[in-house]
């Protein structure tokens, strides 16, 4: 055995196995990334006047439209009309609560058996992490995978 | 007098990515971006729609979307943009003028109808309104161009979700219509997830990487065949990732080329099985996760959710739309998978448009001169007199 072959024996000293409910918190996290529109923070938000020019920015768009009648402002529609998701889905289940629907439209589990795909390399995995239940399919990616994602979520 | 009804309608495909917008007299659409970006090089201003044409360094660029989901959730966002695209800086639209063509998301929420009814009729003051899905139009464009066909299966893969819509007789069946939760947002992040962990921090760049994977990015038609074949890296290619001085969009070099060695002040990212991986959850949504069937098996579900004696019509009539059905292989592995799922004795004949991204619109510039147009629309008058009721009455949706 080498010498990372030793360094990881004493690191599974300190290494706890991972209970089934953190598993599937950690997939779902990992499912709920994939909504997100950015990952980094908005790059104009230490500008105090972009905010402000944002939410006055093409209120008026032509003259003669302002001149004939008043054009309500963004914020109108903003304040109006705004709901999360999660509000939609529950104001649904109230008013249109019979199928079909959203929730009833989403498709079937599938039936055909799952595929199992090692993280690191994306190649057909036979092994699975014993702490953490990722996949992975050589020694090296073992290493790879224990030296990154899987020791954020050791002791 | 057809030319001056034909200029009356504007048709507007408002996608949860881009907005296919223009009259319905127009060859084609306008595709402007339905958002509203900031760029981290130029902080005195933001780029709506297609505005972002005029920056300059596309790196690191900060979405605001309208769209989570694929609902309209932002109106101030939904709010700028249209304003912008109706507005003389983009297509100068004297809406009081005209009359509307508008598609909404299959299984829209109520409060966002209602909010659509008060734009339309109360901001912008169309005549008259028609509000649709994109497959209804779809299914419309393919009897134009198919008459002989009694039933049409759409596949509408675009970005927030795909969905399996099923129409007998030019009308939609709802309650076996289906949804699939990957579209090419799920894509694109997927694939800057991997390409983060393995080679290259790109999570900050959307936008290169969604470019990324429109120009490497294929469907297998033998996924396990393939993923053994990649191993000795035959269908690996270097990406030319852009710098914004020289070069504005990322490109994919020749087999040859990819030899892994950025040349110059090159920066590279080798596409490996990640070209075929990251399309293959269409097909295989469990393979990060999802448990949903992948399209085929989803197709073969919904059509047998139809009444028997339309199956054999749904299975010979499959037309695809959206952004994603532009993928290399993506209409021949539908046929391939398809074709192994359905009773032998049916035929399987999938379409693939030439543009699946306008076909819908181009479905609704047609529509806007059949003469059906009026029955179909509200127009202000009946708002006025009925509010949102009106919509509720006229409109399928
Ligand atoms: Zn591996
Ligand atoms: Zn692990």
């Amino acid at each position: 055995m080498s010498g990372a072959g030793s360094k990881r024996a004493v690191r599974d000293v300190n290494r706890r196995v991972m209970d089934q409910a953190t598993r599937q918190r950690r997939a779902r996290k990992a499912l709920e990334s994939l909504e997100q529109d950015n990952f980094h923070d908005d790059p104009h938000a230490d500008l105090v006047m972009s905010k402000k020019a944002l939410s006055l920015f093409q209120d008026h768009p032509e003259e003669e439209r302002k001149a004939k009648r008043k054009s309500r402002t963004t914020e109108y529609y903003k304040q109006r009309f705004r709901k999360n998701f999660p509000q939609l889905l529950e104001e649904d289940a109230v008013q249109n609560p019979n199928p079909p629907n959203y929730l009833s439209a989403q498709t079937l589990n599938s039936l055909q058996p799952a595929r199992h795909f090692c993280a690191v390399c994306g190649f057909s995995s036979k092994y699975v992490c014993v702490v953490c239940g990722t996949r992975y399919c050589s020694r090296r990616c073992q290493e790879t995978h224990e030296e990154t994602r899987c020791l954020k979520w050791t002791a | 007098m057809p030319v001056a009804s034909v200029s009356s309608t504007f048709v507007l495909d408002n996608g949860a990515c881009s907005l296919k917008a223009g009259y319905s007299s127009w060859s084609s659409p306008n595709v402007i971006p339905n958002s509203i970006t900031k760029a981290k090089s130029e902080k005195r201003r933001i780029f709506i729609g297609n505005q972002i044409d005029e920056c300059r360094d596309l790196s690191s660029l900060y979405f605001m979307l309208p769209f989570q989901k694929g609902y309209l959730t932002n109106w101030d966002y939904q709010k700028q943009i249209w304003d912008y695209m109706y507005g003389k800086q983009c297509l100068n639209v004297d809406t009081p003028s005209k009359n509307l063509v508008f598609t909404e998301p299959y299984f829209n929420f109520l409060s966002i109808q209602e909010g659509l009814s008060e734009l339309f009729f109360e901001e912008y003051r169309f005549k008259n309104v028609f509000r649709t899905h994109p497959g209804d139009l779809t299914c419309y464009k393919n009897k134009m161009e198919h008459p002989e066909e009694p039933c049409c299966l759409v596949v509408d893969s675009g970005y927030s979700f795909t969905h399996i819509v099923p129409y007998v007789d030019g009308k939609r069946v709802r309650n076996a219509t289906k949804r699939i939760d990957v579209g090419g947002k799920l894509l694109t992040n997927h694939l800057k997830e991997i390409i983060s962990y393995r080679q290259l921090h790109v999570m900050d760049e959307t936008y290169v990487m969604n470019a990324c994977r429109e120009d490497c990015c294929y469907v297998s038609l033998d996924f396990e065949r393939d993923l053994t074949k990649a191993e000795s890296r035959t269908e690996s290619r270097d990406y030319v990732l852009p710098d914004f001085t020289n070069l504005r969009r990322g490109f994919m070099k020749s087999p040859e080329a990819s030899n892994g060695r950025p040349e110059d002040s090159e920066q590279i990212i080798r596409m490996n099985n990640e070209r075929f991986a990251v399309p293959e959850i269409l097909f295989h949504p469990s393979d990060i996760g999802i448990q949903q069937m992948g399209i085929p098996e989803t197709i073969a579900h919904v059509i047998s959710e139809c009444p028997e004696e339309t199956q054999r019509w749904l299975y010979q009539n499959i037309v695809l739309t959206g952004g994603l059905a532009k993928m290399p292989g993506f209409r021949e592995r539908i046929l391939k998978d398809v074709r192994e799922l359905a009773p032998n004795e049916f035929k399987v004949i999938v379409r693939l448009p030439e543009d699946p991204i306008s076909y819908a619109w181009q479905g609704g510039a047609a529509l806007a001169d059949d003469p059906i147009f009026r029955e179909l629309s509200v127009s202000k008058l009946d708002y006025q007199e009925r509010g949102h009721q009106a919509c509720v009455d006229k409109y399928y949706l």
